[in-house]
């Protein structure tokens, strides 16, 4: 869907990026992660022309991205940056229906859109429509900026660092929005994040930049079970490694089917992660959780020997 | 009631006291034989005597009183009653008037006294209407009994004031020379408006003509207005001698064109600078996000550069405006008419009410001005941003 091939951007003497060749597949969510200043925000801003690329090509469906105007382009994909980047002297509702406008879209049209869009990303119309920018809280104008990138339906969504001026909270359940919108849209993402559990939580395809150059890339587990070199190590969060595992592992892979024993007392939905049943574990000095489903139908627990014991082969 | 009673209002009961002090302590009107020699002063106790004297310090002190517990009842309470006081001073003068002068020939000054009391009453007012939370619209309101008792008594009782008087010998040329004052006005910031924009959108496409242009208006507004007419005069006069069709445009050394050329020189530097820096000052990641989303070039400037700017540059407009309001009366000098003839036919003549029909309309107009021009940031400024 998006291939970049051996790309390279330089300003002036300095090398912003550096020779990346990276594909991200349809319906794929990837997250370019690094410290500030590796290039993984220029890498983002190449991929819909606000920064021009110095050598190499950059494709999207097969097509090379200068084949499009800027605008045309800019057009396919969504965009969502940090600051939100809403116009402040316009409504939610206009803001939201920028693209569709530019689109030339019909007027009855752009306010279903805007009305979909807001009831997906759980705006309530009476309340936010006309509402400005500075009278939301932060998580709701991300909320109006992400509507907004999604507003043409756009197949491509590219996400600089958009939770990042959140605060932890609200950051992590705006996350598990773009998680449970993702599952249901299957657009193609391109998000930069400086944030390493906010990378292992949303990735599909995780890519570790440095300097200007793709350290490595891979799936999560794959990085946290076997980092290149120690800075992926270290990003990783060295010793912490094993609870960013853990989080990324559900109950119900390292579940033992319910035996003749007794129930344990605590529960843990089988949905949840290791992290979440370890930590259960500690606070109620059990080593022992009876498995239940969503139902809170038990069906299966999981012991402590279990929870670190051998990895399955997933 | 909330629980916890506000301490004094500092503001306002500070202005009370110092308007009780000048009240009493400064003259409040004079009265002069004729038009040319000084007059004497009289303070409120010359005038009532010593009890009326004392009778007079009670509206100040009640209004120091509501300042000294300032729940939002007294304080409209103190608002009702500056607004009395205001339109208090016009009659302040029939009354003066009436029992002052005696002679034909008399005339009465509105001593230091008043202008300081009106001065603080008008300062009491602004206090007032932002403490209560008024809008713009029903502070101009309150300013209607002050001009209505000031009205009657212009008509009634105060013939013998010296400024009424001097308006009255040229109440035919006073509109035209506000006209001319205006046009002179309205031109000039016209003019740089257009030249400013234009200069601004240069200086952010090369920054060349950003370090050089900021250079030049920097320069132009240090020399001096008077100096500036000066050094037009010859080149202008040499002009209007050898080209016919400036000549035929009324363009000389001295006159309007002078004027309106140094006036739009001083104009340019507040224009451009407030120009370019609202241009400037629009958040950058609203820019991003507007091209990142595919807008145009020209959508971007049109859409978003431009509404986000346009408070700014109004205000450049209204700084720039009242700028030249007030530098236009130094334009009479060189015979470009206007309210400046009236203050240097006024200094000429040791008149200073004459001095006064001149400045005392450009301090209105400025304010007029600026009043209006504000209104309209506001209404500009879509959902109260910022």
């Amino acid at each position: 869907m998006i291939d970049l091939i051996h790309v390279t951007k330089r300003f002036g003497a300095a090398t912003a990026v550096d020779d990346i060749s990276l594909s991200v597949a349809r319906g794929e969510l990837c997250v370019l992660v690094g410290t500030s200043g590796c290039g993984k925000s220029t890498t983002l801003r190449m991929i819909n022309r606000l920064i021009e690329h110095s050598e190499g090509e950059i494709h999207i469906e097969g097509q090379q991205i200068r084949a499009f105007r800027q605008e045309t382009l800019r057009r396919r994909m969504g965009y969502a940056i940090q600051s939100t980047g809403l116009f402040p002297h316009w409504t939610v509702a206009r803001n939201i229906g920028l693209v569709p406008r530019l689109l030339k879209w019909p007027a009855a049209k752009i306010q279903a859109r805007v009305e979909e869009l807001m009831a997906l990303l759980g705006l309530a119309m009476e309340e936010f429509a006309g509402k400005y920018p500075h009278q939301l809280s932060g998580g709701q104008a991300q909320r109006v900026g992400v509507a907004r990138a999604l507003a043409a339906d756009p197949d491509i969504l590219l996400m600089d660092e958009p939770f990042g001026a959140l605060d932890p909270i609200t950051r992590e359940s705006l996350q598990e929005e773009l998680r449970e919108l993702q599952a249901r849209l299957h657009k193609t993402i391109v998000f930069v994040t400086h944030d390493m559990d906010e990378a292992l939580r949303l990735a599909d395809h995780l890519v570790v930049m440095h300097q200007g150059r793709i350290v490595q890339q891979g799936r999560p587990l794959e990085l946290l079970r076997e980092p290149a070199d120690g800075f992926v190590e270290s990003l990783l969060g060295g010793e912490d490694r094993g609870l960013k595992e853990a989080a990324l592992l559900p109950v119900s892979q390292r579940m033992l089917p319910l035996g003749p024993r007794r129930l344990a007392r605590e529960r843990i939905g089988q949905q949840a992660s290791l992290r979440e049943a370890l930590s259960v574990m500690l606070w109620r000095h059990s080593e022992r959780l009876t498995v239940v489903d969503d139902d809170d139908m038990p069906v299966g627990e999981l012991s402590l020997r279990r929870l670190v014991g051998a990895r399955s082969d997933d | 009631m909330r629980p916890d009673t506000p301490g004094p209002n500092v503001v306002l009961l500070s202005l009370s006291l110092v308007a009780l002090a000048a009240w009493l302590g400064l003259d409040t009107v004079s009265v002069a034989a004729n038009r040319i020699v000084p007059g004497t002063g009289y303070r409120v106790d010359e005038v009532l005597g010593a009890s009326g004297a004392l009778a007079s310090t009670l509206p100040w002190l009640a209004l120091a009183g509501l300042a000294w517990r300032p729940a939002r009842r007294s304080l409209a309470l103190a608002l009702v009653l500056v607004v009395l006081l205001l339109s208090a001073l016009p009659a302040w003068l029939a009354l003066s008037a009436v029992t002052l002068v005696d002679r034909d020939q008399a005339r009465l000054g509105i001593g230091a006294g008043l202008w300081v009391v009106l001065f603080l009453l008008l300062l009491a007012m602004i206090e007032l209407r932002s403490r209560l939370v008024l809008s713009r619209f029903v502070g101009w309101a309150l300013l209607l009994p002050t001009v209505a008792s000031a009205g009657l008594c212009l008509s009634r009782w105060l013939e013998p004031l010296a400024l009424w008087q001097e308006y009255r010998g040229r109440s035919s040329q006073f509109l035209g020379a506000v006209g001319e004052h205006l046009l002179l006005v309205g031109v000039a910031v016209g003019a740089s408006l257009v030249i400013g924009v234009l200069l601004a959108l240069a200086m952010r496409r090369w920054p060349g003509v950003q370090k050089a242009g900021f250079g030049v208006l920097n320069f132009l507004q240090t020399i001096p207005s008077i100096a500036l007419f000066g050094l037009l005069l010859a080149p202008l006069a040499w002009l209007s001698a050898n080209v016919d069709w400036l000549a035929a445009l009324g363009v000389s050394g001295i006159g309007w064109a002078p004027a309106l050329l140094a006036l739009v020189g001083y104009s340019l530097l507040p224009m451009v600078r407030n120009t370019f820096v609202a241009l400037e000052a629009v958040d950058p990641g609203v820019i991003d996000a507007a091209r990142g989303m595919g807008m145009s070039r020209g959508q971007v400037f049109r859409q978003v550069r431009l509404p986000l700017a346009l408070p700014v540059i109004l205000e450049g407009i209204r700084i720039t405006t009242v700028q030249a309001i007030g530098l236009t009366a130094v334009a009479a000098l060189i015979g470009a008419g206007g309210l400046g003839t009236f203050i240097f036919q006024g200094l000429g003549q040791a008149a200073m009410d004459l001095v006064l029909l001149g400045a005392l309309p450009i301090l209105v107009l400025a304010l007029l001005v600026d009043a209006l021009l504000g209104a309209l940031t506001e209404i500009l400024r879509p959902g109260g941003a910022q």
